[in-house]
This record gives C-alpha cells, sequence and structure tokens, in this order.
C-alpha cells in the first residue's frame, strides 16, 4: 500500500514538474531588440532594416577608416587628391597617402573589405527574408527589395574597384561566406548590374518619406533614379558605352525632377531647391550637418590641431583647375586659410561644420552633374562627339567655364576626365577609381607618388588595396592581392 | 506526550496535541551523552529514602526522592496527570521499594539507568507509545517486539530517525519520535541515528519501551552540513566539500564575506581586484575552466542562487571588476553582510555539483545564515571601531635623485634652455619648487581609514517556533583624502514554524541591505606613484585647489585631488527573501519546495563639479563642464524548487531519494543617460537640471532555467556509500534545438576503518575513508540572446526620416550548447589518536570541452565572429590537502591548528582554429606571452630583447618574437591557522601564503626621464654611458620617444617576477569576561576583542602589494577592537 501510495505521488509530482519544461526555459526577444522572424512580416520593421543601414553609413565619420563616407578621406589620400599634414602621426592616414599598404594582422589596408562586407551582409540578409516574407503591403516589399538590391550593387561597386576580384557573397548563411573563393571582376560586374536592373524595376519613381507611401522632398531613399544612375555609372566602368549613355538618359531627361544647381547650393539638401541630388543621406549625428564638412574644413589654427586631421588639397589637384574655374575660387567648393605663412586649401563643398543651427546640408552620394559627365564619356566613346561635348559643357557652364575647345576624340575623353577631376574631386573616391579604370594611374601615381612625404616608389600592385590578413586566415580559399605578401 | 524533569521543580505546561516540548536538560548533560538504557526493575541500588507525604502530588514525592538520593527522575507529565496523591509514610527502604510503593495502583512502571529514573507506563496496562496495530504474530521465543521514542538534545522527539537492529530489520521514527520493531531477537543491538547526530546502541533486553536521546554531535565528522537540497556529514560524505564557519567570517574585519575565505578553504582561490571597499573579488574554483566565458561559481544562499556579477554598468568606477567576461565592477556579495551567515560550504567535485547541472562547472558557494534556536531569547550586540591603513610602501625617487634623473635626460637628448620643450618641463625649469618635497603616496594614500561595525541581534523561539533578527550598520571610509566612504545598513530576520501535529515546517528568511559607496572616481594610487616629487602643493592659501598656473596662465599639472570633484557613488539595495516549506507525508517522505526571491539594485553616478577642472577650462568650458553619469541597474530573480525526498532504511542500509524540479528566472534591466551644463555643483543629481541630456545603451533580459533532477544515496552500514545524481536542465541561452542537456555523478565512499580488520587492532587510526567521485557538469555563462537571430534598435543623434533603425545584432548560432566539465576526484581522510589528527588529501582531475568561443569568420560573413563550441579543451588538476589537528586539549586551555595546501595545475589541452594571442597548447591558461629580456644595450643605453631566433633586437616583433611564457596563475597556496583558548581568552590567527609570479613595478609607469613623472628607485640603476651593463635604459626625456621600448621592457619576462607571499592574514584575540562577573550586570556573555587583517605580509615583490598587483590601492592593514555582549 505504502508503495502504491508513494509511487503515485511520485507520478504525480513528475508529471507536474515535468510538463512544461520546453515552455519554462523559452524566453522572447529582449526588449531592446526584434527578433528575425517578425522583423520581416511589418512594414514598418522592415522598413527599419534599410533605414538602420542608411543612418550607420550616415553616423560613420569621414574620418573613420572602413566606413562609406571615408572614402572621401582615404582614396584621396591614396590618389593625387590630398596632401596630409607632414606632422601628422595617425599611422592610418600616412600609410594610404604613401601607397604603403600591407598586410599583417595589424597591417593598414583591408579596413574597406570589412566596412564593405558589413553592409552587404545586411543586405543579404534583407534580401533572403524580404524575398520569404508574406506579410508586407506589396508595395513596401517591392521597395525594400529594391533598395536592398540597389545597396548590395553599390557595396560591390566600390568593393570590386578597391579590391579587384573579390569574394561574391549573396547569402546571409556564414558557413557559405566563411568559405568563399574570389570572383572575377567581371562575375562581380554581372552582378552587380543583375542586382541594378532588378533594383531599377522594383524601386519607387518618386521620393518618400521612412513610410515608403507619403512623397517627400528629400532624396534620401533609393528609387528607380538613383538605380539608373549607378547602373549608367557601373556601365561605364563596365565599358558598355551604350547602355551607360542610356541610363544616364534616363535619369538626365527627367528633367521635372532633376536638373544642375547652381555651384553653392549643389550640395544641400534636396528641399533647398537642390535638384542635382539623386541620391543623399542625411546627417544624424545630434546638431551636425555632414561628416565631410568637419573632417575637411580647417580651423584657423591650421592643420594638425585639436579635432583637424591634417589633410588639405593637394597642388596636382590645384593646378589642374583652369583659370575662373568658379568650383576652384570665391569660396565655392574650396576655401583656404593661411597660417604661418602657408595657404592651406581644403574642399568646401560642405560648408557647415558647426554642432548649433539647423541642418541643411545632406551627404551627396549621386548628383546629376556626374550623369552628364558619364553620358558625355559613354557618348564620346561610341563616336558621337558633339553629343559628347555637349553634355560636358553643360558641367563647364555651371563652373563659369566656356565651351570645351576638344574637338578629336580622344582630346575629349581627357576632356572629360579631367572635367572629372575637377568636378567630383574628394566625393566617395571617382577620382582614384577614375584613375584605374582607365588606365592611367601607374602614369600619375609614378609622379605623384615621390612627391609625397615619405611616398618612395609607386608600384603598380598598389592600385588594388590589400585583403585583410586575418581573413586569409579564416577563409582558406581566399586569396592576398599580389604585391602584397 | 511531554516529558519533564522535577530537579528544579520545573514542570512542562501540558498541550492537548503535545508534540514535541521544550526539555529541560538539568544537571544530566553529562549522563545524556551515553545511551539511555531503561531496564525493567533496576536492582542493586542500595540507598535507601525515607518519605513522609500526605496528599502529596507524585511529582512532588518524586521531587523528594532526588533531594535525598541525588538520582533525577524523567518521565512523560501526561502519565502523572491523573494519578491520585500521594499518602505514605516510610524510613530507610530502598528506592525500588519505595518506587513501588507510589506507584501502585498508577499502571506505572519505573526503569532506572545509572542516575536517572524513568517512569513509564506499566506493561500490563498500557498501550504502547506507538499505536500498534493487532499482532497478528507474537514473538518466537528469545524474541520481544520493542517500541520506543527517540528525542534530541532539546527533548523535541527527532522524526524519521533510524532505529536498525544491526544486521536485521529497521524502521524510522513517526513525526512524534517513536518506534516499533517487531520480533527483535533479545540480546540484539539497536542502532539509532539521525544526521548531525551522535549515533547511539542500544542492547535489546526485554520489552520494555527504549527512549533514546540523541546528541548533537559536536566533532567536525559528525555534524551537519549543507549540501544541494540536502544535509550531510564529513563522515557520509562522498564529496569534496570544505565548510567555513561563521565564527571564522565573525572573526574578520572584511566588507565582503568573500574575503574571509581567503587561505582557508583548499581548492579556493581568491583575488581581491583591489583594496578599496566594495572592490570586486574573483572566485575560482578548483582553477579556471571556461576560456572565452564565466568561470563563476554558482552561489546559493539559503538554497537561492544569488547573483554571481554585477550588471554590467556603463560607468566605470574604481572598484574593479570581479570577472572578465562581464563588465560589471564591483561584487555582488559586498551587498550580504557578513554577519548574517552561519555557515559557508565549499562544493568542489561532480558528486557535489553535479545535481546543480549547469551552473556548477566552476564549483558551487551555499551560504546559510543565521537561524534562531531554540531556547531561552538571547540577546547580542557587537560594536568594532578600527582603523585601515596601506600597510606598504614603494621606494620611490626623492627629490634629489628625481631631479638628477630629469636633469640626466635632458643631458642625454641635448635639450637646452631654448629647446621649444623646455618651457613645458615644469619640473625642472622653475615653473615648479624644486625644493619642495611631497611624499605622494603618504599624501594620497597614507591616510587611516575608519571601520565602523555594529551589529544586534534577538534570538531564541521554542520547540514551535524560532526566530532571529539581526540589523547591522557598517561605515568604512577611505584612505583617500576627503571625504569617501562606504556605508550599510542591513536587517535580517529567519523564522521557523513547525505545525501542531509535527508535519508541516516552514522557514522565512529575508534580508536587506543598503549600501551607499563614495568614493573618487579615479583610484588615486597610480598617482601616488607616479607624481613627481616637487610637484605644487594641493591647495592654495585660500583653500581652492592648486593647479600651479604657469606665466601663460595654463595649468602646470593635473591636481590629484581634482578627483575628489569627480565622485563616484554607487547605491545598491538588496533584497533576499526566501521560504523553505516541508511537509511530511509519512515517516522518510517528505514534499518540499524552496522559493526565493531576489532584487538587487544598484544605482550609480559619477558627478563632475566645475571643480575638477583647471581655471583655464573651468573659464572656457563654463557651465558646460559640470557633468552627470547616471546608470540604473536591476537584477531580479526568484526560483522555486519543489521536491520530493524519501529516506527509507533497508535492514542495515539506508537508502535516500530525491527527486526535484528547479524554475529559476531573472531579469536584468538597466539603462544610463548622462547630463551636462548644470547651474551648480548642488545640481548634479537631478538630471532635470541638466542643460543637455543624453542617453546611454539600454540593457533588458531575461534568463530562464529550468531542470528536473535527482538523487539516490546508499549506506550500508555507514561503511560503504553510494551517492548518484543526475540532472537534466535547460537554459534560455540556448537555442530550441539544444536547450537540455543531461548532467549526472556518481560518488562513493568506502569508511574503511569500520571494517573489522581496522577496529581495534589500528586504534592510532580512528577513522578512514576512501572516497571517489566522477560526473559531468556545465557551464551557460554565457550573455543572453546569442542563438537568436536578434535586430537592435540603431539610434542616433537625429533619427534618419524621423525613424529609428534596425540592424542585425550579430549573426546567431541556433545550435550553440553547453560547455561541459567532467569531473574525477579521489579523496582519502584519515582520523588518527581519536580524530585528533584529521587529514584529508584530494585529487581532482577536470576536463573543460565544448568551450563556448568565437569562431573566427572572415568579414566576408558580415561580422567577424559567431558565437560557437569549439572542440577546445582544458585540464585542471590539483592536489588539495588539509590537515586539522587538536594539539592540547584541557580545561583550561586547547590549541588547534588548521593547514591547507593546494597544488593546482592548469593546462590548455587543444584549441581549434588560429589560437588568441595569449594562448599556448600546453600551458595553462593563465599565462603571459612575453618578450626575453636581454638587459641594457652597453653600446646605446635602450633596452633589448631576443627575437625568436635568439638575435638581439630593440625592436622585437609583438606577433613573433615573444618567446617566454610566464605563468601568471598561482604554482601553489593555502593557510594555517591555529586557534588557541586558554581560560578566558582566546587567539586564533590565519597565515595565508602563495606562490605565484606577478607583474612587477621595477620599470614604473613610463620611461625613465618622461617628463613630471616620478619612478622607483629601482630605477636608479641605470645606464649612462657606453660600457655600463646596468638593468634600467638610459634617462631620455620627451624628445626622443622610448615608449616603445619601455613597453617592450614591461611586456618582457622582467616586468615579471616572484609575487608569493605569506601574509598574516587574520588575527583575532579576545577576553571573555568570567560568568561570575557577569551576574551582577545580567548578562549572559561578555567578550572584549581584538581584530586584526592583514597584519603582516612578507614578500619579495617589487610593487605594492603582491596579492592585487602594482597599481590598485593594496589590501589594506586594518586593526579593530570591539566587544560583544549577550543577555
Amino acid at each position: 500500500m505504502k508503495i502504491r501510495y508513494i509511487s503515485t505521488l511520485l507520478l504525480i509530482f513528475l508529471s507536474i514538474v515535468g510538463s512544461s519544461c520546453k515552455k519554462l526555459v523559452q524566453v522572447s526577444a529582449p526588449t531592446t531588440a526584434v527578433t528575425g522572424n517578425s522583423v520581416y512580416n511589418s512594414d514598418a520593421t522592415a522598413i527599419a532594416v534599410l533605414t538602420g543601414l542608411y543612418s550607420k553609413i550616415s553616423a560613420s565619420s569621414t574620418t573613420s577608416i572602413g566606413t562609406l563616407p571615408s572614402l572621401s578621406l582615404f582614396t584621396s589620400l591614396s590618389s593625387d587628391e590630398l596632401t596630409l599634414w607632414g606632422g601628422s602621426t595617425n599611422r592610418t592616414a600616412i600609410a594610404y597617402y604613401q601607397n604603403a599598404l600591407g598586410s599583417g594582422v595589424s597591417g593598414i589596408g583591408s579596413e574597406y573589405w570589412a566596412g564593405f562586407y558589413s553592409y552587404v551582409f545586411v543586405c543579404n540578409d534583407a534580401i533572403q527574408n524580404l524575398n520569404n516574407s508574406t506579410g508586407l503591403t506589396p508595395s513596401i516589399k517591392k521597395q525594400l527589395l529594391g533598395e536592398a538590391l540597389f545597396m548590395r550593387a553599390f557595396c560591390y561597386f566600390y568593393l570590386v574597384n578597391l579590391f579587384g576580384d573579390v569574394a561574391l557573397s549573396t547569402t546571409s548563411d556564414y558557413k557559405t561566406n566563411a568559405l568563399l573563393g574570389r570572383s572575377s571582376v567581371d562575375k562581380v560586374y554581372q552582378q552587380i548590374i543583375e542586382d541594378l536592373k532588378q533594383g531599377e524595376s522594383l524601386l519607387s519613381i518618386t521620393y518618400t518619406d521612412a513610410t515608403l507611401q507619403t512623397p517627400s522632398s528629400e532624396r534620401l531613399r533609393p528609387t528607380k533614379w538613383s538605380a539608373a544612375a549607378l547602373l549608367a555609372r557601373t556601365y561605364l566602368y563596365y565599358r558598355d558605352w551604350a547602355n551607360a549613355e542610356a541610363q544616364a538618359s534616363i535619369v538626365l531627361t527627367n528633367t521635372s525632377l532633376f536638373g544642375l544647381s547652381p555651384l553653392e547650393t549643389t550640395f544641400l539638401k534636396a528641399s533647398l531647391g537642390n535638384n542635382e541630388a539623386i541620391w543623399q543621406l542625411q546627417p544624424v549625428n545630434n546638431g551636425w550637418n555632414t561628416e565631410d564638412a568637419k573632417a575637411f574644413i580647417m580651423t584657423s589654427a591650421g592643420p594638425g590641431q585639436a579635432f583637424d586631421f591634417g589633410a588639405y588639397l593637394s597642388d596636382t589637384l590645384l593646378n589642374s583647375f583652369e583659370e575662373n574655374d568658379q568650383r576652384r575660387f570665391n569660396r565655392n567648393w574650396i576655401d583656404s586659410i593661411s597660417v604661418g605663412g602657408t595657404t592651406y586649401f581644403f574642399p568646401y563643398k560642405y560648408k557647415i561644420n558647426t554642432s548649433d543651427g539647423p541642418v541643411n546640408e545632406y551627404l551627396t552620394i549621386l548628383r546629376l552633374g556626374e550623369q552628364y559627365l558619364i553620358r558625355a564619356e559613354a557618348r564620346a566613346q561610341q563616336g558621337n562627339l558633339s553629343g559628347a561635348a555637349s553634355d560636358l559643357n553643360m558641367v563647364r557652364a555651371r563652373a563659369g567655364l566656356g565651351s570645351t575647345s576638344a574637338t578629336s576624340q580622344s582630346d575629349l575623353l581627357s576632356a572629360i576626365l579631367h572635367e572629372r577631376q575637377v568636378e567630383m574631386f574628394t566625393e566617395l573616391g571617382q577620382r582614384w577609381l577614375d584613375l584605374k579604370r582607365t588606365g592611367t594611374v601607374d602614369n600619375i601615381m609614378d609622379k605623384v607618388t615621390p612627391q609625397k612625404s615619405g611616398g618612395g616608389q609607386w608600384k603598380s600592385y598598389q592600385q588594388l588595396y590589400p585583403v585583410s590578413f586575418s581573413d586569409i586566415q579564416a577563409d582558406q580559399n581566399l586569396s592576398q592581392n599580389p604585391g602584397y605578401n | 506526550m511531554e516529558i519533564s524533569n522535577l530537579g528544579k521543580g520545573f514542570c512542562c505546561h501540558v498541550q492537548k496535541h503535545p508534540p514535541i516540548q521544550l526539555l529541560r536538560v538539568m544537571k544530566l548533560t553529562a549522563l545524556l551523552l551515553t545511551v539511555v538504557c531503561l531496564q525493567a526493575g533496576a536492582t542493586g541500588y542500595s540507598q535507601t529514602v525515607s518519605l513522609k507525604a500526605k496528599g502529596l502530588p507524585l511529582n512532588a514525592v518524586f521531587a523528594s526522592i532526588e533531594k535525598q538520593t541525588g538520582l533525577s527522575f524523567f518521565f512523560n507529565y501526561a502519565l502523572i496527570k491523573n494519578t491520585k496523591p500521594v499518602t505514605l509514610d516510610v524510613q530507610d527502604i530502598s528506592i525500588d521499594d519505595a518506587l513501588n510503593l507510589i506507584l501502585k495502583g498508577e499502571g506505572l512502571d519505573f526503569y532506572r539507568t545509572g542516575k536517572t529514573i524513568f517512569i513509564v507506563k506499566g506493561q500490563a496496562t498500557s498501550s504502547s507509545p506507538v499505536a500498534v496495530n493487532s499482532l497478528t504474530d507474537g514473538p518466537d521465543a528469545g524474541e520481544v517486539n520493542i517500541k520506543g521514542r527517540v528525542i534530541n538534545h532539546l527533548g523535541e522527539s527527532l522524526p524519521s530517525a533510524s532505529v536498525a537492529v544491526r544486521n536485521g530489520k529497521s524502521t524510522l521514527t513517526n513525526e512524534k519520535g517513536e518506534f516499533e520493531l517487531r520480533k527483535v531477537p533479545v540480546g540484539s543491538i539497536l542502532v539509532i541515528s539521525y544526521l548531525g547526530y551522535q549515533k547511539k546502541q542500544v542492547e535489546v533486553e526485554g520489552t520494555s519501551p527504549i527512549f533514546v536521546q540523541l546528541n548533537l554531535a559536536e566533532n567536525q565528522l559528525d555534524e551537519a552540513h549543507v549540501i544541494a537540497y540536502g544535509q550531510t556529514t564529513q563522515r557520509l560524505s562522498t564529496s569534496n566539500i570544505t565548510l567555513v564557519k561563521g565564527k571564522d567570517i565573525d572573526m574578520q574585519p572584511i566588507n565582503n564575506p568573500l574575503l574571509a575565505l581567503e587561505g582557508r578553504v583548499p581548492g579556493l582561490f581568491i583575488t581581491p581586484a583591489n583594496g578599496l571597499p566594495g572592490g570586486g573579488v574573483q572566485v575560482r574554483i578548483q582553477g579556471q575552466n571556461s576560456i572565452g566565458n564565466g568561470n563563476e561559481p554558482l552561489y546559493i544562499v539559503d538554497g537561492v542562487p544569488y547573483p554571481m556579477h554585477t550588471l554590467t554598468t556603463t560607468y566605470l568606477g574604481p572598484l574593479g571588476s570581479s570577472n572578465a567576461a562581464f563588465s560589471g565592477v564591483g561584487n555582488p556579495f559586498s551587498f550580504l553582510n557578513p554577519a548574517d551567515i552561519e555557515s559557508v560550504e565549499v562544493l568542489k567535485d561532480a558528486d557535489a555539483t553535479a545535481i546543480y547541472g549547469s551552473r556548477a562547472a566552476n564549483g558551487a558557494i551555499l551560504i546559510t545564515t543565521k537561524k534562531g534556536k531554540a531556547g531561552k531569547s538571547k540577546a547580542t550586540f557587537n560594536a568594532q571601531q578600527g582603523w585601515g591603513k596601506v600597510p606598504r610602501r614603494l621606494s620611490l625617487m626623492n627629490n634629489f635623485q628625481y631631479l638628477e634623473m630629469q636633469h640626466e635626460a635632458l643631458r642625454n637628448d641635448g635639450i637646452d634652455m631654448s629647446s621649444p620643450y623646455y618651457p613645458y618641463f615644469y619640473d625642472v625649469n622653475g615653473v615648479w619648487d624644486t625644493t619642495r618635497y611631497t611624499d605622494w603616496q603618504k599624501t594620497l594614500i597614507g591616510g587611516t581609514s575608519q571601520y565602523t561595525n555594529i551589529n544586534g541581534s534577538v534570538a531564541g523561539g521554542n520547540a514551535i517556533t524560532q526566530y532571529f533578527i539581526g540589523g547591522t550598520y557598517h561605515r568604512e571610509s577611505s584612505i583617500f583624502p576627503g571625504d569617501n566612504h562606504d556605508i550599510k545598513g542591513s536587517v535580517h530576520f529567519n523564522l521557523n514554524t513547525l505545525s501542531s501535529d509535527q508535519k508541516l515546517r516552514v522557514q522565512l528568511s529575508g534580508s536587506y541591505l543598503v549600501d551607499n559607496n563614495k568614493l573618487p572616481s579615479l583610484d588615486l594610487t597610480g598617482s601616488a606613484l607616479s607624481l613627481a616629487p616637487d610637484a605644487p602643493a594641493l591647495y592654495n592659501s585660500d583653500g581652492s585647489l592648486n593647479w600651479q598656473l604657469d606665466p601663460t596662465g595654463a595649468a602646470t599639472w593635473v591636481n590629484p585631488l581634482s578627483q575628489l570633484y569627480r565622485i563616484y557613488n554607487s547605491r545598491t539595495n538588496n533584497l533576499i527573501g526566501n521560504g523553505n516549506i516541508s511537509y511530511s507525508i509519512l515517516p522518510g517522505l517528505d514534499l518540499k519546495a524552496n522559493l526565493g526571491y531576489n532584487t538587487l539594485r544598484t544605482n550609480e553616478t559619477i558627478k563632475v563639479s566645475l571643480q575638477a577642472f583647471d581655471p583655464p577650462s573651468q573659464l572656457a568650458y563654463g557651465t558646460k563642464a559640470r557633468s552627470a553619469s547616471y546608470s540604473y541597474s536591476t537584477i531580479e530573480s526568484w526560483i522555486a524548487e519543489p521536491q520530493l525526498t524519501y529516506n527509507l532504511p533497508v535492514k542495515n542500509n539506508k537508502l535516500g531519494f530525491l527527486i526535484g524540479s528547479t524554475i529559476q528566472q531573472s531579469n536584468s534591466n538597466g539603462f544610463s543617460l548622462s547630463g551636462g551644463g548644470f547651474n551648480s555643483d548642488a545640481l548634479l543629481d537631478d538630471i532635470h537640471s541638466a542643460a543637455t541630456v543624453s542617453l546611454g545603451p539600454s540593457t533588458h533580459s531575461i534568463y530562464k532555467y529550468n531542470a528536473l533532477f535527482g538523487r539516490i544515496n546508499f549506506n550500508h552500514s555507514d561503511k560503504y556509500i553510494l551517492n548518484l545524481s543526475a540532472r537534466r536542465d535547460g537554459s534560455s541561452r540556448f537555442g530550441p534545438s539544444s536547450q537540455f542537456h543531461s548532467f549526472y555523478s556518481a560518488g562513493a565512499a568506502w569508511l574503511f576503518s569500520e571494517e573489522e580488520l581496522f577496529k581495534g587492532k589500528h586504534s592510532f587510526l580512528s577513522f578512514g575513508k576512501i572516497r571517489g567521485s566522477y560526473g559531468t557538469t556545465g557551464n551557460d555563462q554565457i550573455q543572453e540572446y546569442q542563438y537568436m537571430n536578434l535586430y537592435d534598435t540603431y539610434n542616433t543623434g537625429t533619427p534618419y526620416q524621423q525613424t529609428t533603425g534596425l540592424l542585425p545584432s550579430g549573426i546567431p548560432n541556433p545550435h550553440l550548447q553547453w560547455e561541459e566539465t567532467k569531473k574525477i576526484q579521489a579523496g582519502v581522510e584519515l582520523g588518527f589518536v581519536e580524530n585528533k589528527i584529521f587529514l584529508v588529501v584530494n585529487y581532482t582531475h577536470n576536463q573543460s570541452s565544448n568551450q563556448l568561443l568565437s569562431l573566427a569568420l572572415p568579414s566576408i560573413a558580415g561580422f567577424s565572429s559567431v558565437p560557437a563550441n569549439l572542440p577546445a579543451k582544458v585540464q585542471n588538476t590539483g592536489i588539495e590537502m588539509s590537515i586539522s589537528t587538536i594539539n592540547v586539549k584541557t580545561q583550561s586551555f586547547s590549541w588547534n591548528t588548521n593547514f591547507n595546501l593546494t597544488i593546482p595545475r592548469n593546462k590548455l589541452l587543444a584549441y581549434y582554429g588560429t589560437l588568441p594571442l595569449n594562448l599556448v597548447i600546453g600551458q595553462p591558461l593563465n599565462i603571459v606571452k612575453a618578450f626575453r629580456f636581454a638587459g641594457v644595450d652597453p653600446g646605446t643605453g635602450l633596452y633589448q630583447f631576443y627575437d625568436n631566433h635568439g638575435d638581439l633586437t630593440q625592436n622585437p616583433s609583438f606577433l613573433n618574437d615573444r618567446s617566454q611564457v610566464v605563468n601568471v596563475g598561482p604554482r601553489f597556496y593555502g593557510g594555517i591557522q591555529n586557534s588557541l583558548r586558554y581560560k578566558w581568552f582566546q587567539l586564533d590567527f590565519l597565515f595565508q601564503f602563495v606562490k605565484q609570479t606577478g607583474a612587477n613595478y621595477i620599470f614604473g609607469q613610463a620611461y625613465p626621464g618622461f617628463p613630471m613623472l616620478n619612478q622607483p628607485t629601482y630605477v636608479l640603476n641605470r645606464w649612462q654611458k657606453p660600457g655600463d651593463v646596468k638593468s634600467i635604459e638610459r634617462y631620455n626625456s620627451a624628445l626622443v620617444d622610448l615608449t616603445s621600448s619601455y613597453a617592450n621592457a614591461i611586456a618582457s619576462d622582467a616586468g615579471y617576477s616572484d609575487a608569493s607571499f605569506i601574509r598574516l592574514k587574520n588575527v583575532f584575540l579576545s577576553f571573555e569576561v568570567p560568568q561570575k562577573v557577569l551576574r551582577n550586570i545580567h548578562s549572559q556573555g561578555l567578550k572584549i576583542f581584538l581584530q586584526g587583517q592583514n597584519l603582516l605580509t612578507i614578500t619579495s615583490f617589487k610593487g605594492l602589494d603582491p596579492e592585487t598587483g602594482s597599481l590598485g590601492l593594496p589590501l589594506l592593514r586594518v586593526i579593530t577592537a570591539g566587544l560583544q555582549i549577550e543577555f
């Protein structure tokens, strides 16, 4: 009897304590976060992921290596646009400036590799989850998928141009990614083009706010026009001239939305009447305008003082400007200070570097001026010299310059490249990338590098940045760029 | 049933449901230590009595007999309640005859043992003390049915005590302590035992009831110990457990009870972060098991888990961290009052801890708080006051040596008066008065701290209900200048009660502690060692801080006392409440539940006043300079543990079963914010007064834990013991596919001294036990939610398009699972000469695998790592030894010695993937890879090192040339404690010893000659000219940067040296005022005592404190005096 009594009791006890074990250790996501499953099942949280990516990029300081905004500083140091102050002790800046990047655990040069792949991860994750998602408003899902594809293409555009063959990750699965080898430049371009074409078809034709439904007077999210603009640039780099022209034309012919702005308003936010912007990033650091202004505008104390990075415009660049080029003068896009008898010129595209006052300048990622130059080059390459000249002259006219004197195809192409140098300077690496894609890098850097303090001899392999040493260790299929060993 | 005693005319009141009553133990104490065996019709006692009574109550007659004979009566009051008054007149008849006369017709009988007479119900008329079922079969010839009752030292009945016929049947007592055994052969031996009490043996001689009183075991072998979900004794334990008693904690003037364990427990190594009140304390039981995650033991206070670390805070104050994996500062045990602790058990092996499963891979520390005891109410008041000092000074350069160094440095670098640097060398260029000398160690850390502890408690109760209420006020000031102090106030209560049918027991306890710790936000010890001896005065004549402005109006130094205007304040409330409820269903079968709740709430602030800045900055920043940061964190946890235990005797064996479940949850919440631009220092506590406010990170996490556990204990004749336990654990820190895991252990002990072979013949050996255990435990001390695919809010100052973003927080690993530690331990326990010498030796062999680490990923994967279980393996082996001896034990003088020694070995056996920079396969985890120092190059006067080829270099590569492995873990450690008592004097002292290597201070805080920075006098032995062979490089001013040369030197093997020490950790001296003096003041006890902590340190360490390292505040030497009075 006793035994039966006890065993019954035991059974009851066990069934009470053992019944709900699973439930007792299940927790929901912390209140500070949202789980992956639910993020892509509601419009607001799904939108917030892409918004998060733009916020993260926009929050990055221009002086913080490896981030998108910092391309304006570090690739310009690598190229012939900037001079680094002799007293700088910033090892990273010195290495980029002297084209003396190296590998090794603490080696400098692979920061953009890690930086851009961290953006790619967010895009891959979003593309995968958006494709599988069923809970979103169709128009919003379409736009978000377009944004994610656009952003992925944007990242790969820089990766392939900075590093050459890169690992082509299109999934968020770390097991796949950890074993990726490098894909050819060609293959990467095909992926970029594919993503952008798809993005172009998915993205909205109107600029909206963060609901993706209400039109906005700002241009803070990628649209069909952004995709076309980037596609135009990609085709240009890919030497598909016809398509480059066609895509640039899609943007350029939309005159109701886009037009060249006067020099002093080119980098204002769109709502202040700046129709040149195709895609901008809103500054997100409390009270500040762009990080670019913070990084470049030099105080009266001169380079090397507190908060000053110590980089200013090189003589090479300054000497490239034609006389009367309004971009160079009248504090339009370049300003200067004199300290101890030396005058330092610095980029002044973004002019507000205080934390008080209204935020009027937004970081411009894609703008119409570049599209004219893209189409000019594409047309010149296809033999449409007058068309090319007319596009080129649009940009020159805005800078207060007369029509180009170039008439032959090669002169025109040189004139366009020169125009790109003085129009797009310190804008997200345009010059560094131009030098490489046009094959002029060795010629120019052979002269420029030795002039840099501690620069030494330029070596052709230096046009590609090194892949991170730790990545090569962690991924057995990954190899280093030649020259860095 | 009541038992009363008449000796003092005392008689218990009557109760209808009278279970256990308080039994007054009179002069019989000594007698009752032995078996009480009753025999019917005691004979052979020749003493006679004379009685003259007329209508006297029976108990009065007994009293008269007691008075005449010195004998004592024991009886159940209920038995004589209804007896007729006695009328009688006899002269000089034997006691037997007298009692026969007196008890005639009352149905009572008597038995006598020694000097005690027990009155029981007569055989013929009584019912037995146990409700007897109808006898189906009577005893055979030579057999009897016996009944009896077992009581404890207080006279309370002992339910579930084991009563066994040696080599025969056995039973348990019921809730009234009664038992019955049938058909027991006459002459057989009954063994009556109960955990924590001295076992007794009684010979069965007849059919009469057997009364047995068991006394508390007072030897260390048989005292009850708390273990996981139960109790055991050292004698019967199959585990490696060490007990530290509350009285050993009470002897030490400390602010964290963990510090009281230092040097007392083999296998337990404690490292204080610094000597600040409330500082961090690192605790390691049997070494470091986990490479990347928590190595904290499981803490259980009264059955309820206690937080093992404080919550991650944004504002790192000066307290120092207790652990590497979490950044919380201080230690949660700073918020548990040491005076509330009754005992601490340190559980080390798998047998002891596997039943805690996942939480106890790093061992467990069980803390039991003080409880009330039945008896007269006792009020205790304890007050002590003391003083603390930094016990050791470093030899630093004086003015002459210092100025010589700086001038030599300037000469070496060719700097003259016209150098553009010269105006900044205030220490030598005339801006500072070079004749002024300040001993900064004396000025900044040479103060005396005040230690005050006042503690009072009231405890008492009866057999039904016992209570304990205590309160403590504790104040400790710091040795820094200024008004910094840590104040704690706490209350603790405990209540035990029992239902009238003896079946339901309820125990409630709670404690609440408030701590307010105020310190400078930076430990000033670093400044005390590095400020130039000719640095300016701290204060101006008007009492304001002196910044010694240079001619341009710039401050020439950072006044160290500006830290007093950057105040760190931590305010903590700790509430612990728990209840234990048990219900006895049948004898031996109990249903229990532990319920517990704990909230640890900490508010930290750092307040920066305007005076923290030099005058030019004050002008420049204005009110913007005033700022304050606040962080709020709460850890709230609760636990419920229903359990079912069943103990049954089977012949000579005892079988114990336990099955239970744990449901536990812990919520951690924290957030922080900071404000700037306050108008006044007085407003710094009010965030609302800030001009600008910014929010810091917030954390919210929930940990849930659920388990099912069981244990079987099999004990054969107290000779062979087998203990099996198992646990199935689920933790919310792991994903659904691997949330649950099973852990198990087996432990066995053989008390070979119980074997006939060893009995008698080897009387030198009084106790011998061999035990061993094997088992698995786990570790889930990782951050929450790592398996989850989470998107964190991405917050920026200005939201992008007026919305906040979400970004993936990392790469989740849904397959994360438990780290596992397999433990093999073997031990021998030997007692010699009646256990006056007691030796315990343990060998431990633990291996931890499936380590929770980060798997490095290429950045292509989006993040640099993913949390993963890697097949890395860590081994901890060790020998732990303790010897306790009773050297002298007489009435007036006793002397005990306890010695313990641990020799640990930690080794990384395997690793997966790229080894982290500071790990080497085959070496301990606790190593530093260092350059091989090659002294100073006689040519250049700069440090040189051997590279990995053995060639000399001045620029060794951090990656390739760190060829030396320096083990900074302890090589061996232990302690030796002596307790002496002579009459009213008691003296206890504990020496702690550690053999280890640590980072020294021979190279100072920067290269020698660094402007405005003082150096230890070791640095005097420097290179001066080519050809010099010296240990310190050339003095060098700021013109040539020798920072990397210096950094390489401190990262070389020369930067590490012997940090072993022998420390007189604790001395306790007390004088107990004799009782006869006390009677006048109605006190039960009055003790005057002196306590000393860290009194003396013997070490060759080249630095301030071998225990806390070079730069933190050393452990203070604290001496207190106090008194304790009891009423």
